[in-house]
């Protein structure tokens, strides 16, 4: 395992920069999350750090290598993608250890390392079918193991879950974190699913527009956003964010706060609201408030005992938890 | 209770029945009984296996049958690995990609006839472009369609300039759609572009490269425009294949024969291309 530092790393495809002096230090065994909305450049951003791309200017270093220019076999690497990229005319045997095989190790080397690494990822029933035979999952582990055989210095993930319905991703969300625990390597995972991210990271790189918002625990991302843009992402259902003269009223810019740090009451409160529609999710119900003052707000409240659909309601802010732009 | 079936859905078949019946099932049914007699056109009488007997003793008729065999594996064989090579480069995103597949294509455009006699005008052995510039940097070009050793590779040559803008057109699109991921996940493995090439086009590539040999053999064994125009079997029988012959026993009022060596034809290409299209088919690969 190794650390990866990102200095001043800028990516131009021709006149259109889409990475812009990026900044970022990911230390040894770390599972480092970059997460944003779609074009945001975290894809990008791994494909430099994989080798894929190549920087218009900056430098990358991996240990303490500079593999700034470095062929993509050279770096160190090893990568998990969305789509799999599991060869359809080999095994699963065959999959595995294909970058053995390439680099023409012994026989018994490939066959034992490949042994291992399906064992671990409970493949080894599965070593002699082809992709086409397997599960999203098994697929998804079969691109672990390629992964793993090359014991590389450091994991990249590129939106690995996306093609999972939701209970294999739950699932595989699971088995990825016991991985990182087991194995120790540094982990660096692309996703644009902020639960992902919470639930995964120990570092979560929240990217927009081809910069860095902010850096962070999952944690201090969502108890100290440093934007606007980092409050709305990190958090579900998002931060009620409003803007204009109503935050003006309340001293800021933007006012920002949680659906799940709201207070309801039927006699008083903050703000005056209408109950406008209720989603019930079971153990929690989301109300959609509408509110004469500040706008719609949306409230998490716990149970199912909530006003009815027309109710008139009051809303406040739990104090200390509000953010201020 | 079930209801009985209803002939109702059957008019509907009836129109394509009845062309497949007259256009096709017909006239391949009476070849194979014409095959089986000695026929003038007007009458027709029964003499059993003596035409297939007659067309394997006659040398030359069996000639044309190897023949045949050489033309087609050498043309779909080369087609399939020139058209590949091409493809590759042409998807490679070099200058002038777009005009460069253009060029590719377009001999598939041309007449075969009008190809044939400007070949055969560039191959002739002392006038044409081919020994005249040879010659200019002192070689003896050989008769490229006289010599009975070199005329149906000559053709089969100008077969593959012909046709491999085909081949290179069905390679393009079976490249196109293999994921870049692939070429991606082999490069972080370490592989060479020999070893992308090997390991991951060739075997992605394959119902391409299906299709390419599949019609390029059909299109080999039953070719018969190209030699006619280039030599008319000759010299001798030497370039003659069972499609030429075939049209020279009808042109000599052998039409039991000929008709045999059409049968002779069909069954040849049938032996050929099942097994291939099945064995390929279960081999071929899903993304």
């Amino acid at each position: 395992m190794s650390s990866v530092t990102l200095t001043q790393i800028k990516k131009s495809f021709g006149s259109v920069d889409v990475m812009n002096n990026i900044d970022l230090s990911i230390e040894k065994g770390e599972f480092c999350v970059f997460v944003g909305p779609s074009g945001c450049g975290k894809s990008t951003l791994l494909r430099l750090i994989a080798g894929l791309e190549l920087v218009t200017s900056g430098k990358i270093v991996i240990g303490d290598r500079d593999v700034t220019h470095a062929e993509p076999s050279a770096r160190g690497i090893a990568m998990v993608f969305q789509s799999y990229a599991l060869y359809p005319h080999l095994t699963v045997r065959e999959n595995i250890g294909f970058g053995l095989s390439l680099a023409k190790r012994p026989k018994a080397e490939i066959k034992a390392k490949v042994e291992a690494a399906a064992e671990a990822l409970q493949l080894g029933h599965l070593l002699d079918r082809k992709p086409k035979a397997l599960s999203g999952g098994q697929r998804q582990r079969v691109a672990i193991g390629r992964a793993i055989v090359r014991n590389p210095a450091v994991f990249l993930f590129d939106e690995p879950l996306s093609n999972l319905d939701a209970a294999l991703r739950t699932q595989m969300r699971m088995e990825l974190t016991d991985l990182h625990r087991k194995l120790g390597a540094t982990m660096i995972y692309v996703t644009h699913d902020q639960v992902e991210a919470m639930t995964m990271a120990d570092k979560i790189v929240v990217l927009n527009g081809g910069r860095i918002e902010q850096v962070g625990t999952p944690m201090e991302l969502y108890n100290k956003p440093a934007s606007p843009f980092v409050a709305g992402f990190i958090g579900s259902p998002k931060m009620n964010l409003i803007e204009g003269s109503a935050a003006e009223a309340l001293g800021c810019k933007v006012y920002g706060i949680r659906p799940e740090h709201l207070c309801l009451s039927t006699t008083e409160g903050q703000w005056e609201a209408n109950v406008r529609h209720i989603e019930r999710l079971g153990a929690e119900t989301i109300l959609h408030l509408d509110t004469v003052v500040i706008g719609p707000l949306i409230a998490r409240v716990a149970g199912e005992e909530v006003p009815p659909v027309g109710t008139k309601i009051f809303a406040s802010a739990i104090e200390g938890r509000e953010f201020r732009f | 209770m079930r209801k009985p079936k209803s002939a109702y859905p059957y008019w509907f078949v009836l129109p394509g029945a009845v062309i497949f019946t007259v256009l096709f099932l017909a006239p391949t049914v009476a070849s194979f009984w014409f095959a089986f007699t000695r026929w003038d056109l007007y009458s027709a009488q029964f003499i059993g296996l003596d035409n297939f007997v007659q067309f394997f003793k006659e040398p030359f008729l069996v000639q044309g049958l190897w023949n045949t065999l050489i033309y087609a594996f050498l043309t779909s064989g080369t087609k399939s690995i020139f058209g590949l090579l091409l493809a590759v480069l042409l998807t490679s995103g070099i200058w002038a990609q777009g005009f460069l597949r253009t060029v590719v294509f377009f001999p598939v455009l041309v007449s075969t006839i009008g190809i044939g006699i400007t070949f055969a005008a560039l191959m002739h052995p002392t006038k044409g472009l081919i020994n005249v510039g040879l010659d200019q940097i002192g070689i003896a070009g050989p008769g490229w369609l006289t010599s009975a050793s070199l005329a149906l590779y000559s053709i089969a040559f100008v077969d593959l300039w012909k046709g491999v803008g085909l081949a290179t057109l069905i390679y393009i699109a079976g490249l196109s759609a293999i994921s870049p991921d692939y070429y991606e996940a082999a490069r972080i493995d370490g592989a060479t572009r020999l070893q992308q090439f090997w390991r991951v086009t060739v075997p992605l590539v394959r119902p391409a490269t299906v299709t390419v040999l599949t019609l390029s053999l059909i299109g080999g064994l039953r070719s018969f425009d190209l030699i006619w125009a280039m030599t008319k079997g000759g010299p001798g029988f030497s370039s003659d294949v069972l499609a030429s012959v075939v049209y020279k026993q009808y042109q000599s009022g052998f039409y039991g024969l000929s008709t045999a060596g059409n049968v002779i034809l069909f069954v040849l290409i049938a032996i050929i291309i099942v097994p291939m299209t099945y064995l390929f088919s279960r081999r071929e690969v899903h993304q």
